[in-house]
């Protein structure tokens, strides 16, 4: 009988083409809707934590969040804690040796300019960012420059006043972002930014300016300018849907 | 894929101006020398230098070793103050020499006494710390024998090594 199955379905394929009653629309309008998710997105950097296991003299963490407000732009924040102890040598002697530590926060834009395939949620993004620090910075030991060594051959004498903190320390800036980020998994996000920072405000003490600032990083002589980077994973949290505007007759997709 | 052509070309300036950096080497500054200018006690404003000129700290019982021992040709010097005390004591002397058969000095000393306060001031991040001197005061024990006759501080406050101190007039 299987023998006879295929020119028994080949037979019975006029059928077929006379049970299609009406004519077939080449062209339909797309009825399914693409709803996009909108939501919180939280997490953290993943660099910091892992400096913070292998650095002894770094500890530190930053939690990442945005929230989707339209179809390109996002809400985004950092909230962040670090502590870095750093030492600026000649040679072998120490000419100081210092730790700074406080929190940070950065508010601010990004946003996404990546043009998605139906069903993706990649984001390459443009953002800034205004940041504040509050922090403070302590000298823990430090040596007095001295090219002439008459008095002290081979070293430089220590500093009179080791361990000074300086306390009630604080700076503003500015941030541009580039960032990109995947969604590796169902709602669970790898992502990783650039940060260009432009320092606006820098309260510092006359006797020992800020050098290394949480969140923006090396302080350099003679230059407003800093960066940073960082490697986040994130959950997204979808609050509700809501679909894309057709921006034009033409684009079915989405 | 044209998209990702301007955000590689922003990510390379991020990387750009971290570069822009000076070199962690220190040139701005450093612990200055106490200048030193030598004048005729006459003619106040003639430079004049002091034939065989030796300095000495006291409590090294040392020669200063910013400067030729025994010149003849110096009208100014620069010499090391102790940072961790407030005043340094000097040997001047005038037409230094061995004796040839003790090998003690036979030239004429003048033990002078700097008093000043030490300041720390951070210079640049390659630098550090430095040390200034603030309220000169400079003291030399009356003796008939002084082949300096008058000492005026022309600056009570030392930060760089760039222009004369303390006059000595002889």
């Amino acid at each position: 009988m299987s023998k006879y199955f295929i020119s028994l379905l080949i037979a019975v394929l006029p059928l077929l083409s006379y049970g299609q009653g009406q004519p077939v629309d080449l062209n339909p309008k797309d009825t399914v809707e693409y709803k996009q998710e909108y939501g919180l997105r939280v997490g953290a950097d993943i660099s910091r934590l892992v400096f913070s296991f292998i650095d002894e003299d770094y500890t530190g963490l930053e939690l990442v969040g945005d929230y989707r407000l339209t179809q390109k732009l996002y809400l985004a924040a950092e909230l962040g804690n670090e502590e870095k102890t750093q030492t600026e040598g000649l040679g072998n002697t120490i000419l100081y040796n210092y730790t700074t530590s406080g929190s940070y926060l950065k508010a601010g834009v990004d946003l996404n300019t990546y043009e998605n395939w139906f069903g993706m949620n990649n984001a390459i993004t443009l953002g800034g960012r205004y940041a504040v620090a509050s922090f403070s910075q302590t000298l823990n030991e430090y040596n007095i420059f001295d090219s002439n060594r008459q008095y002290s051959p081979g070293t430089f004498l220590p500093g009179s006043q080791p361990g000074t903190e300086f306390s009630g320390l604080n700076a503003s800036w500015l941030e541009f972002v580039v960032g990109i980020k995947a969604e590796l998994f169902a709602n669970i996000y790898l992502g990783m930014s650039a940060r260009l920072g432009f320092l606006v405000t820098n309260k510092e003490d006359e006797r020992f300016p800020n050098l290394w600032i949480p969140g923006f990083n090396k302080v350099t002589d003679g230059s407003n300018f800093g960066v940073g980077f960082n490697y986040t994973i994130s959950y997204f949290i979808p609050f509700y849907k809501k679909s894309k505007k057709k921006e034009g007759p033409t684009q079915q997709q989405e | 894929m044209r998209k990702i052509i301007p955000v590689l070309l922003i990510a390379s300036l991020v990387l750009y101006f971290s570069s822009c950096e000076k070199d962690d080497i220190c040139v701005d500054g450093d612990t200055p020398l106490l200048v030193i200018g030598f004048f005729d006690a006459t003619d106040t404003t003639l430079a004049k230098e002091v034939p065989s000129l030796r300095i000495k700290e006291v409590i090294l019982d040392d020669v200063v070793d910013t400067f030729t021992d025994r010149s003849s040709s110096l009208d100014s010097i620069g010499i090391p103050l102790r940072i961790d005390s407030n005043d340094t004591s000097f040997e001047f002397i005038m037409d230094s020499d061995d004796d040839g058969t003790t090998g003690e000095e036979i030239g004429n000393i003048d033990v002078l006494t700097i008093s000043y306060q030490t300041r720390e001031a951070f210079v640049s991040r390659a630098c550090g710390f430095v040390a200034n001197y603030d309220n000169l005061s400079i003291t030399l024990p009356a003796n008939s024998e002084n082949w300096i006759q008058d000492i005026s501080i022309v600056q009570q406050t030392v930060e760089n090594s760039n222009n004369i101190h303390v006059k000595i007039f002889y």
